[in-house]
């Protein structure tokens, strides 16, 4: 039976407007999202390209400058910026601390539409002001970006549905069912194998789809072999979850109307009600302490040391004797005092930051946990990972920039304290930010357990659907 | 070759069939006359394993239908009032997929074969079934059962909407079966061609076998006037 059911639902498949149509719509709508994805990604990188452009012209103007300074040369520049004070160093030639994008960013644009990918650190900043979200349309942030993770996630199980919703409903409506259970046949197995064949079929053009699309597109996704077959796979096992769900539909649900809005209601209930109950859920569970409020209390802090200021500075060089100057002709200013206070606030607000971070944890944690409830949730997690951009990407991001921004506060604070200039010489020990992306997830158990998810709603369907016998199947029209 | 022994079917309250009893054998033709549910098609569907008997047995060449399902539609070929075939699909590649899921490996030589025999134009063979009339697709149902090599045929209302030439040749192909030896039931309203092709003939009353017949003994009028009394449509029709 198998030979001739893949033969001729082939045959049937090739001949159907409706499924060439919807091949159609499945080619276009990977040809585009994958476009969208890279424009992204080229857009992203052109911002981060531009950003280094301008320090690298900075630096060698700074250069200039040291130069001519060093020459005993006048320069028409004010006292703030001349490169020797290693403030000026500090917040006027920041370096670039960017998250450079993944191999395989192109197919999900995960946090990216709400996170910046480069910052550029200031010696005088604050760490917990340090801007990581950029300012989006909320029209974009609505309706989301349409990117491949976008198709495959909400999109991909539409177009499942129709293809699989009137397998066995259709054949009734049609009349041709009873001739089909009168030959000796399984009715289980022949959806099962018509389902299959559709599986295939779908499997197939989505590779080539791919494939075109990153063909044309001129990705170099063969360099990539690895991450681009489990990213195919976690597409594939994500389908079989679908044609497991239309499997059962189709066994237990009747006329292709009621199958239809069966699978559209599993649809909106996975897709959509389950991440955003969760999303909910975990919110109310662990809120975020306010922004505002932590703004509001850094103000409220920095107040209050600026009027101590110079009661804070005898504090910090009391803890600070390597930087006690004997030459009575040295003196502190405004710099000195305003670090000083800086590293005040900063342990003030240390509970604050830990608890904001802590609740990010929990929160994340729990979606973790929960992520199973529905594969697509696992799945748009998984392909922001693969792409780095899930919101542990950008949290790991973040505290790189936060170790960075303190590696390049402890170069130049020396400076400052020692009241030594910043020379020529000392510009090649700048230190640079080096973006380590996060280590990988085990994200190679996700199709495993996809595959385990889908086995188990077939088993429940095939051994359900025996007790019904094909002529309870037969009987219900 | 087809057996039902005190079958019966009830749903709820309600009687469909009430212990019928049949014995159709190798070459016979038996034809079930009856109103609009008088138990016919109930008698088919429980004959084909559609529905589980309330008691009694519907046996296909000695297997109970119930416990060997797969096996008796093996032997057997049904051709329902619409045969329904896929549209899209040429009659010959129907008839491929029907024999082939039936695991009859044909080639293009044997099922051209078939549906020669089945009285189908040739020019049809290779046409899709979208544009073929009633008769024609039961030709194909024929092919099939050929194709199957069915030892037995349920046919239900087969002739209804037939034009009197397609269902004569229908008729005639019937019998060319039963000449092969293949035991037939047809459950039908078409009281002239069950003369023309039955070798028995049961009339069904409210689920009951009321009255039965071998076909040789009985002639037209005769069989028209008994299926009137026994409907109770004496005092309309006589």
């Amino acid at each position: 039976m198998l030979s001739y059911n893949f033969k001729y639902e082939l045959k049937l498949l090739l001949r159907s407007k409706w499924i060439q149509l919807l091949s159609i719509i499945l080619l276009l709508l990977f040809g585009f999202s994958g476009y969208n994805g890279k424009e992204k990604v080229a857009k992203r990188k052109a911002a981060i390209t531009a950003a280094q452009d301008e320090v690298k012209k900075n630096d060698e103007m700074m250069l200039q400058l040291l130069d001519s300074i060093e020459k005993g040369m006048q320069v028409s520049a004010s006292r703030w910026t001349l490169p020797t004070s290693p403030m000026a160093v500090g917040n006027y030639h920041p370096r670039v601390a960017a998250m450079e994008s993944q191999s395989m960013a192109f197919i999900a644009t995960g946090q990216a539409d709400l996170f910046t990918h480069y910052v550029k650190p200031k010696v005088s900043g604050d760490d917990a002001a340090l801007n990581f979200t950029e300012m989006t349309s909320p029209v974009q942030l609505l309706f989301g970006s349409f990117d491949l993770a976008f198709v495959i996630v909400y999109l991909l199980p539409l177009l499942i549905i129709a293809f699989s919703y009137d397998i066995l409903s259709a054949e009734k409506e049609s009349g041709s069912l009873r001739l089909l259970a009168s030959q000796p046949i399984g009715i289980q197995n022949w959806v099962l194998q018509k389902l299959s064949l559709r599986f295939l079929w779908l499997s197939v053009l989505v590779i080539v789809a791919l494939v075109i699309t990153l063909f044309i597109l001129e990705i170099a996704w063969f360099s990539m072999f690895t991450a681009f077959m489990l990213f195919i796979s976690i597409v594939l096992t994500y389908m079989l979850f679908w044609f497991a769900l239309a499997f059962l539909v189709n066994l237990w649900v009747g006329s292709s109307a009621k199958n239809a809005i069966s699978l559209l209601g599993l649809w909106v209930l996975f897709v959509l009600l389950i991440p955003s109950t969760l999303n909910q859920v975990s919110t109310t569970l662990h809120p975020m302490p306010s922004r505002t409020l932590l703004i509001n209390e850094m103000r409220g802090l920095k107040a209050e040391v600026a009027k101590k200021q110079d009661k804070i500075l005898d504090n910090f060089l009391r803890d600070h004797p390597e930087y006690a100057i004997n030459d009575t002709t040295q003196t502190r200013g405004f710099y000195h005092r305003y670090m000083a206070s800086q590293q005040l606030v900063k342990g003030e607000l240390k509970p604050v930051i830990t608890t904001y971070e802590n609740q990010l944890q929990k929160q994340q944690a729990w979606v973790e946990k929960l992520k199973w409830a529905s594969p697509a949730i696992t799945v748009q997690e998984s392909l922001n990972k693969m792409a780095g951009t899930s919101t542990g990407d950008y949290d790991h991001f973040r505290k790189q920039v936060v170790v960075f921004a303190e590696t390049w506060r402890s170069y130049l604070t020396p400076f400052l304290y020692n009241n030594q200039n910043f020379t020529q010489k000392d510009y090649p020990e700048l230190p640079q930010f080096v973006f380590l992306p996060k280590p990988e997830s085990k994200l190679h158990l996700v199709p495993v357990i996809l595959l385990g998810i889908t086995t188990l709603l077939f088993g429940i369907g095939y051994i359900s659907s025996k007790k019904f016998e094909e002529r309870t199947v037969l009987t219900s029209f | 070759m087809i057996t039902t022994q005190n079958l019966t079917k009830k749903y709820n309250n309600q009687t469909a069939l009430d212990r019928l009893n049949l014995n159709v054998g190798k070459g016979e033709i038996y034809c079930l006359l009856g109103a609009n549910g008088a138990g016919k098609t109930t008698t088919i569907n429980l004959l084909l394993g559609f529905i589980e008997p309330t008691s009694g047995n519907a046996l296909i060449n000695g297997l109970n239908v119930l416990e060997n399902s797969k096996e008796t539609k093996k032997f057997l070929a049904y051709i329902p009032e619409n045969l329904m075939l896929y549209p899209s699909l040429t009659a010959i590649e129907n008839l491929d997929y029907f024999s082939g899921i039936a695991g009859k490996k044909l080639t293009k030589q044997h099922l051209i074969s078939f549906l020669k025999e089945a009285g189908l134009q040739e020019s049809a063979f290779e046409k899709r079934i979208t544009a073929f009339s009633k008769g024609m697709r039961q030709k194909v149902g024929i092919a099939i059962a050929l194709a199957k090599d069915a030892k037995v045929l349920l046919l239900d209302e087969p002739t209804s909407g037939l034009d009197p030439k397609a269902s004569n040749e229908f008729g005639q192909l019937l019998q060319k079966l039963s000449q092969k030896g293949v035991a037939t039931l047809m459950a039908t309203h078409d009281l002239f061609r069950a003369k023309e092709v039955a070798t028995q003939i049961g009339i069904m009353k409210n689920g009951q076998l009321k009255e039965e017949f071998i076909a040789n003994d009985i002639s037209l009028t005769d069989l028209e006037k008994t299926y009137l009394v026994t409907m109770n449509y004496k005092e309309v029709a006589l």
